[in-house]
């Protein structure tokens, strides 16, 4: 595949959206510091919080937010063995779902877990919270509980 | 991930910002590598259905309404003169990326002699509301030092970026529609 011409090309399209009524106060928790779930119909905790029971599409009640974690079991996990520009670590991490304690369902993040020797479906990890938060997703990035 | 503004203070968070970037590269086929290489020699490389009789600018390696492929045989080179066939006046939003401020012209250019139709075309040293269907036009090329055709892609039909400018009129008489309806393709 050598010397093969290529030409390169680039896409660009900033945009802002609302973040809406669950969304929004979810990731206002983030910029406080605090993870918060939704109490679905069926009372399980959904994390993230969506607008909508995922099993019957009714609306949810923004007044079942709870907070969740910070603590929580790694349930599955994929290592990212070289990072681009795109991911929340620019060292190798691990993507996992973790749920939370509090919570019934998984919320994929990272693990700052140093190596990929590291990491055990099962094992504990917690989250820790950037020092400058700005309301989004990646204020806060999990690592192994006792790290 | 989002590349987002800190948010200071303790204001609710209702909108977030989002960085779309897509950064791609694409294997060249050979045909286009050959129409990007005779660009940057001033010429127009096109290529003509035995078949359909139609004529394929930038060559795209088959005809679709012929359902043939075409290859280095059915390469003919075009003119660098033609007929503004059509016309967009388009009146710039400003909107991330976009570099024009006021309203400018994209046209389609049937070429002379074989054909071929060039589309998205920027006419030059004319205000648009002076464009007209059937307005003849030439090629304004870059100098050959400055040309720079490696940017061109697959998908690049009707793409003449980084050899020539743009179009300019020739002030010879407009040609009737009726004398290019049946090339408009």
């Amino acid at each position: 595949m050598a010397d093969l011409p290529v030409s390169t090309h680039v896409i660009e399209f900033p945009y802002t959206r609302t973040l809406g009524p669950v969304v929004g106060p979810f990731l206002t928790g983030l910029r406080d510091g605090q993870i918060l779930g939704i109490r679905s119909n069926d009372g399980r905790v959904l994390v993230p919080p969506t607008e909508w029971d995922p099993n019957t599409g009714e609306a949810l009640d923004v007044g079942g937010l709870v907070p969740v974690g910070p603590g929580g079991v790694v349930e599955t996990w994929a290592w990212v063995t070289r990072p681009t520009t795109k991911h929340p670590l620019d060292h190798p991490f691990a993507f996992a779902l973790i749920r939370l304690d509090g919570a019934d369902t998984a919320l994929l993040h990272a693990v700052d877990a140093g190596t990929a020797d590291v990491m055990v479906t099962g094992m504990r990890v917690t989250a820790r919270f950037r020092d400058e938060r700005a309301g989004t997703i990646t204020d806060l990035v999990f690592v192994p509980e006792g790290a | 991930m989002a590349d987002t503004a800190p948010v200071t203070g303790d204001e609710p968070v209702v909108m977030m910002d989002y960085f779309m970037h897509l950064e791609y590269r694409e294997v060249i086929c050979p045909i286009v590598r050959r129409y990007a290489a005779a660009l940057a020699d001033g010429k127009i490389l096109g290529q003509r259905s035995p078949k359909s009789g139609l004529v394929y600018v930038p060559p795209r390696g088959y005809c679709p309404v012929s359902s043939e492929w075409l290859g280095e045989d059915h390469l003919v080179e075009l003119d660098d003169r033609g007929t503004i066939t059509n016309f967009t006046i388009v009146t710039p939003v400003q909107y991330y990326g976009q570099e024009e401020t006021e309203p400018f012209v994209k046209a389609s250019v049937l070429l002379d002699g074989p054909g071929g139709m060039l589309s998205l075309q920027d006419i030059l040293d004319h205000r648009p509301d002076d464009i007209r269907i059937g307005m003849r036009v030439e090629a304004v090329w870059l100098p050959e030092a400055e040309r720079l055709t490696g940017e061109i892609g697959n998908r690049s039909y009707g793409s003449v970026d980084g050899a020539i400018q743009g179009w300019r009129a020739t002030g010879e008489p407009d040609l009737p529609a009726d004398s290019f309806t049946d090339k408009v393709y």
